[in-house]
């Protein structure tokens, strides 16, 4: 389980509060069928991994691994034989006797897992393992961890602010956002049915396309309506959201995944935009499209998109109030579109989303 | 980078050079006096004498008997080393908890502690005397161990309470993850962190308790226990002071203190340069 959200959202909290060193207010935490509220967090039987990965810097790396046998009076033969087996599968044997401060990132990143898996304990805790590491490396260890936790099979709660991480290390992933559980599930089903808003603007890189319509009907059905422009919805959308009648002549937000947006007339109902900027980046291209209508500037779109580029927030008010909307399109490489040009831009439609502008829920049933 | 040699750097020198002499004339004369001859005491004072008198080292470890240099040397490492381990062992644990647990107990008892600080010992000398006698340890190493005791606590807890609130917490969270009590994590993990200022706490306390002749006159002075530099003071007489043996005492009294520096210094200068590097 991967626990993400963007700086100040509390996930580090409630993992301290699964590994005990937060008190809860309310609430049980249960291992197994076992609450845990009141236990001491050495009588839990988890392992955790700090961030800056806590390695005690007057000890050696076998001391260091040794350090939660020992604070268990285990055999001093024990001790041996476990450290010397969890150092071999971690490749760290001929590093025991070194210090920690002498190890690279990478090396010292092993020993402190080491330190969580010597103890064969009933579930890990680790709080973002990975920030102290370069992009290089942070790759290579979260295949590593990701291998290491499969083989191990043991209940891990991985906390990170990196949405990139949590895709592709969790099984299942829990988004949260100021203090509340947002939505958590697989990471492929919160990346392709989000919950609200907030969920839908924070996972994807680069992010959900949002822009505000108003929901327009007539005999042929539901149609999105922006300035100069109508997007009609197929009946497949309509039909999946019978909330949808409520929303009449009234304005929501759509989003669309860059990938589900198609350069050029391919027959269903399109809208046309004035190609900005284009960024080649070898396996694929993405053409930044502008036209009229009206960003959605909410604070979770802010908090989301603030979360990835520190500019997002005033980028988005400044589009805001050109009332203009930049869509970003994910097409293939050999693109012959220039910067200039006017296209047609075509929705997939079952990948279609539809949030509330107040509650920022999506609107489903 | 540039290597000129202008007047600036010139003056520079000459100003450290002074300096450095400056320094040194004290060592000189204490090497001078104590090698000096009986006949050379007062003729030449400030010639280094040409027939040195090695002698003088023997004389003056033999001049007194009860207590001989030996035991006075002696006592002066007991209480030192007895005062600093205690001052080192209860002012890191006193400030773990101050700076660990905060509440308005902690605050109150730090304020008190930073109070100690001011308050000279010496205005105390009397009702402590009155206490120890009462206490029957007059005259015991322990009195003295319990003077240093409470005149360093305040500055100690102080040290100790600034360095720990600066340790981070990780360390000790992790530990109680895996199941270490407060104890283990104390004294296997904290501790350890801890040895920049026990450096400091050890070498400031433990140099003004070596060298204290005021305090160690009063509480074990005429004892069997009297420390280092009572023993030096009683060389000088009414009538008759021999110069010579006083500055060899001195030497004698200093040579435990350069040992000690020579070896542990690699070790000290690490300890306090190596802070809590990870």
């Amino acid at each position: 389980m991967v626990f993400v959200g963007p700086s100040g959202c509390g996930k580090t909290t409630a993992l301290r509060m699964v590994a005990g060193l937060e008190d809860i207010t309310e609430g049980t935490i249960r291992v197994g069928d076992k609450i845990v509220n009141g236990i001491d967090p050495g009588e839990r039987d988890m392992a955790m991994v700090f961030q800056n990965y806590a390695l005690y810097p007057h000890m050696s790396i076998f001391e260091n691994i040794a350090f939660p046998l020992r604070a268990r009076h285990t055999s001093k033969s024990e001790v041996r034989s476990r450290v010397e087996r969890t150092a071999a599968l971690l490749g760290l044997t001929e590093y025991l006797k070194r210090k920690p401060r002498t190890l690279s990132g990478g090396q010292r990143q092993r020993v402190a897992m080491g330190r969580a898996i010597v103890r064969e304990p009933q579930a890990f805790l680790m709080d973002e393992p990975l920030s102290n590491l370069d992009a290089k490396l942070r790759v290579q260890m979260r295949s590593e961890i990701s291998n290491l936790q499969r083989d191990l099979g043991v209940t891990t709660i991985y906390v990170t602010h990196d949405q990139v991480e949590a895709m592709t290390m969790g099984t299942r992933i829990a988004i949260m956002r100021k203090g509340v559980l947002q939505q958590q599930g697989p990471p492929q089903q919160v990346y392709a049915e989000p919950a609200n808003i907030f969920v839908a603007a924070f996972i994807g890189s680069p992010g959900m396309n949002f822009l505000q319509a108003t929901l327009g009907r007539d005999e042929s059905g539901f149609e999105l309506r922006l300035p100069g422009q109508t997007l009609r919805l197929s009946d497949a959308v309509v039909s999946a959201r019978p909330a949808l009648a409520a929303y009449v002549d009234r304005e929501l937000a759509m989003g669309i995944r860059p990938e589900s947006l198609a350069l050029g007339p391919t027959g269903g109902p399109s809208l046309r935009a004035t190609v900005s900027r284009i960024e080649v980046l070898g396996a694929e291209s993405l053409i930044y499209v502008t036209l009229a209508g009206q960003a959605v500037v909410s604070d979770e779109m802010i908090e989301a998109a603030v979360d990835v580029d520190a500019t997002a927030a005033s980028t988005l008010k400044q589009e805001a109030e050109q009332c203009q909307v930049t869509l970003i399109v994910r097409s293939e490489p050999d693109t012959d579109v220039r910067v200039g040009d006017q296209v047609n831009i075509t929705p997939i439609q079952h990948r279609l989303h539809l949030f509330d502008l107040e509650s920022g829920a999506a609107v489903t049933s | 980078m540039n290597t000129r040699y202008t007047w600036k750097t010139f003056a520079r020198e000459l100003t450290a050079l002074i300096l450095a002499v400056v320094f040194c004339l004290p060592l000189y004369i204490l090497v001078s006096v104590a090698l000096k001859p009986n006949n050379e005491l007062f003729t030449k004072p400030w010639e280094f004498t040409s027939s040195p008198a090695f002698g003088n080292f023997g004389d003056a470890w033999n001049e007194r008997s009860d207590p001989s240099i030996g035991h006075s040397l002696l006592s002066s490492a007991i209480i030192t080393l007895g005062s600093v381990a205690f001052l080192v062992l209860i002012g890191s644990l006193c400030a773990y908890v101050i700076a660990r647990r905060p509440g308005k107990l902690s605050g109150l008892l730090y304020f008190l502690f930073v109070l100690g600080i001011i308050v000279p010992f010496q205005l105390c000398i009397v009702p402590l005397y009155a206490a120890f006698r009462w206490m029957g340890v007059t005259g015991s190493y322990l009195s003295m161990i319990i003077l240093w005791v409470g005149v360093f606590m305040p500055l100690t807890v102080f040290l100790y309470t600034g360095f720990t609130r600066q340790l981070p917490r990780d360390y000790e969270e992790s530990a109680r993850v895996d199941g270490a009590g407060i104890f283990r994590t104390f004294f296997r993990v904290v501790f350890p962190l801890l040895r920049p200022v026990t450096g400091t706490v050890a070498i400031m306390t433990g140099l003004f308790i070596w060298n204290d002749f005021f305090a160690s006159l009063i509480f074990v002075g005429g004892t069997n226990n009297e420390t280092i530099p009572v023993a030096i003071y009683s060389f000088v007489g009414e009538y008759l002071t021999k110069w010579n043996l006083v500055f060899a005492v001195v030497i004698i009294a200093l040579l435990p203190l350069v040992i000690f520096f020579v070896l542990a210094q690699k070790q000290m200068i690490r300890g306090f340069a190596g802070g809590i590097r990870g």
